[in-house]
């Protein structure tokens, strides 16, 4: 890590300094003969929201597929909570506590909420080997856990296909987050969002940071990003250029980051890869 | 959408929802009016018997539309299953074992469907119009196209005969449809269905095994066309290698009409019954007003394609 820790030192008093919830270390990426990403490093600290950003093209949504267990790196390890953790499948990641919001939602349209919260989860009731699926106890759950969030909770019973494009990203954020999970990784969450719904979301997200989820945000956004984040990661052609405290920097000092025209020039950041 | 959002929708939505169960019942009121042979015992028993048969194979098609596809080869199969029980029951004597023997050949059709279509991703129509194609081809060389007669005609008693006033087709077709109502409806297997066929994508990225879904999917077709060709059986004692050409769209079609659509997601097994009906109670109503049956296939085609209408104007409406 270059990254120097005075960085963590004058946050908002209610975190502690801590060890990193989640770190990629000297992760490259190949594919064939392109390499995605050269020798990255990052970490996120545990309870905040951790910015991802950087031009098309710049590797963020492989540094994320990594990290969410769908792609495993050429070198480089992955460490979770200390631990060297290799995430053959996206199950593997989310069992460890690791879950992804993804930028299609991943929704089944068709389907009533509840079904989607517990995609994959059912409850069921009865004798085990008959799998009946325990519906009431689903939409109780649901509600209960939507109401939690303040959110303006839709019909549970109703398909998602009937839900505004906000709502249905609350419900998909939800889900990642309904399970425990530690950290939860969301790829342009409010990419198709009106600035009503986006902010819904945005309140969402705050609110599961509150909770204590560590949440790791790729966005192209960068008013948004200075909004939720608390920790700004720049990445650019595949390499990491380097971090800063969303509190400490600019959008205009992200922006030449991010463009390669503030190489080296400016102290609001650290560290190349 | 299954019958999960039950109960919360408006007037137009829920017509449009339970369409089909309104139609076949504005349907039997005004046969019951205009026909007076319509509404005996005797002629709708008639109905029940006649469509028993492509009932129990729609039941099982329900599962390969929902899930995002279909099965053509379900007449070839039920054919090739009438004539494998004929053949083994004139061969060994044995009817237990002839029944065996036509399960076993659904299963084998569904392993090929099943793994075509599942593990190799081949194109459902694809799969299925070559096993429908090379099944009728195998079961026309393996008895010269003749019928394979010398069942004990006993055996009628399953496919001619009644038990307290209920065709025995009909209570196979009613078991059936229960066995596979529940599992569709009731069970964890019969929700992943429904996700995968509603955003396969989706659904494996949250855990579910899609491959094997649909896998298991199409052998729960080749089954149900296997229990049909027993059925056949039971109603002429014989293997007829020609037997239930044409089945495979009319059971699509029941389906469809039912409340499914071919993109997946949607559809139910209450619906895919009175589809099923629907197009039985048309066929009988076109035979007894003395229409040429020559008419029934445009009445099922127009029948299908007004129910597919519908579907598009609430789609685009929402």
């Amino acid at each position: 890590m270059t990254v120097a820790d005075a960085d963590f030192a004058d946050m908002s008093g209610t975190l502690m300094v801590d060890r990193p919830i989640l770190e990629v270390v000297g992760v490259s990426m190949s594919f064939g003969a392109v390499t995605a990403l050269a020798d990255v490093s990052m970490h996120m600290m545990p309870g905040e929201i951790t910015g991802l950003v950087g031009d098309n093209g710049a590797g963020k949504s492989t540094l994320v597929k990594l990290i969410a267990g769908v792609l495993q790196p050429s070198s480089g390890e992955i460490r979770f909570e200390g631990i060297p953790a290799a995430f053959g499948s996206p199950a593997a990641a989310r069992n460890a506590g690791i879950e992804t919001v993804y930028q299609d939602l991943a929704l089944a349209p068709n389907m009533p909420v509840w079904a989607n919260i517990f995609t994959g989860r059912e409850m069921t009731k009865g004798p085990q080997f008959l799998q009946i699926l325990d519906r009431k106890a689903m939409i109780e759950r649901t509600r209960a856990f939507l109401s939690r969030y303040d959110m303006n909770v839709p019909p549970i019973e109703g398909a998602v296909e009937g839900l505004s494009g906000g709502q249905r990203q609350i419900i998909a954020i939800a889900r990642a987050a309904a399970w425990g999970s530690r950290v939860i990784i969301m790829d342009e969450p409010t990419a198709a969002l009106g600035v009503a719904e986006t902010r819904a979301v945005e309140a969402v997200i705050r609110n599961l940071r509150d909770e204590g989820h560590s949440i790791l945000i790729i966005s192209h956004n960068l008013d948004q990003v200075f909004r939720l984040t608390d920790a700004i990661w720049v990445l650019r052609r595949g390499q990491m250029v380097g971090m800063a405290r969303a509190q400490a920097t600019t959008p205009n000092r992200i922006v030449a980051m991010i463009t390669g025209a503030a190489e080296a020039a400016d102290g609001a950041y650290h560290g190349r890869a | 959408m299954a019958e999960h959002d039950a109960g919360r929708l408006g007037p137009t939505a829920w017509l449009k929802r339970n369409g089909v169960f309104v139609a076949l019942a504005v349907l039997v009121v005004v046969m019951a009016g205009v026909a007076p042979q319509f509404a005996t015992i005797e002629n709708l028993t008639n109905v029940l018997q006649q469509n028993a048969i492509i009932g129990v194979i729609a039941c099982g098609m329900t599962f390969a539309i929902i899930i995002g596809g279909f099965d053509l080869s379900v007449g070839s199969t039920a054919a090739l299953s009438s004539v494998v029980a004929a053949l083994v029951i004139t061969a060994t004597g044995s009817i237990p074992l002839g029944l065996f023997a036509a399960i076993v050949t659904g299963l084998v059709v569904g392993l090929v469907n099943g793994g075509l279509i599942a593990f190799l991703r081949i194109n459902p129509f694809v799969a299925t119009l070559g096993t429908m194609t090379m099944i009728r081809g195998i079961v026309f060389v393996s008895t010269n196209a003749t019928p394979i007669f010398g069942v004990p005609f006993g055996f009628t008693a399953l496919g001619l005969g009644k038990t307290m006033g209920v065709p025995n087709l009909v209570i196979v077709f009613a078991v059936v449809a229960a066995i596979l109502g529940f599992l569709l409806h009731q069970t964890r297997f019969g929700h992943h269905v429904y996700m995968v066929g509603g955003n396969a994508r989706a659904a494996a990225v949250m855990g579910i095994r899609t491959a094997r879904l649909r896998f298991w999917s199409y052998l729960i077709v080749a089954v149900c066309a296997a229990i049909a060709g027993i059925l056949l059986v039971g109603q002429t004692a014989s293997g007829q290698p020609q037997a239930a050409m044409g089945y495979e769209l009319t059971a699509i079609a029941a389906v469809i009409v039912g409340g499914a659509t071919l993109g997946g997601g949607k559809g139910r097994m209450l619906g895919t019954i009175a589809g099923v009906f629907l197009l039985g109670v048309v066929s009988n109503s076109l035979n007894l007003l003395g229409v040429s049956p020559f008419w029934q296939p445009v009445a099922t085609g127009l029948i299908l394609v007004v129910a597919v209408g519908l579907d598009r104007v609430r789609d685009d409406a929402a």
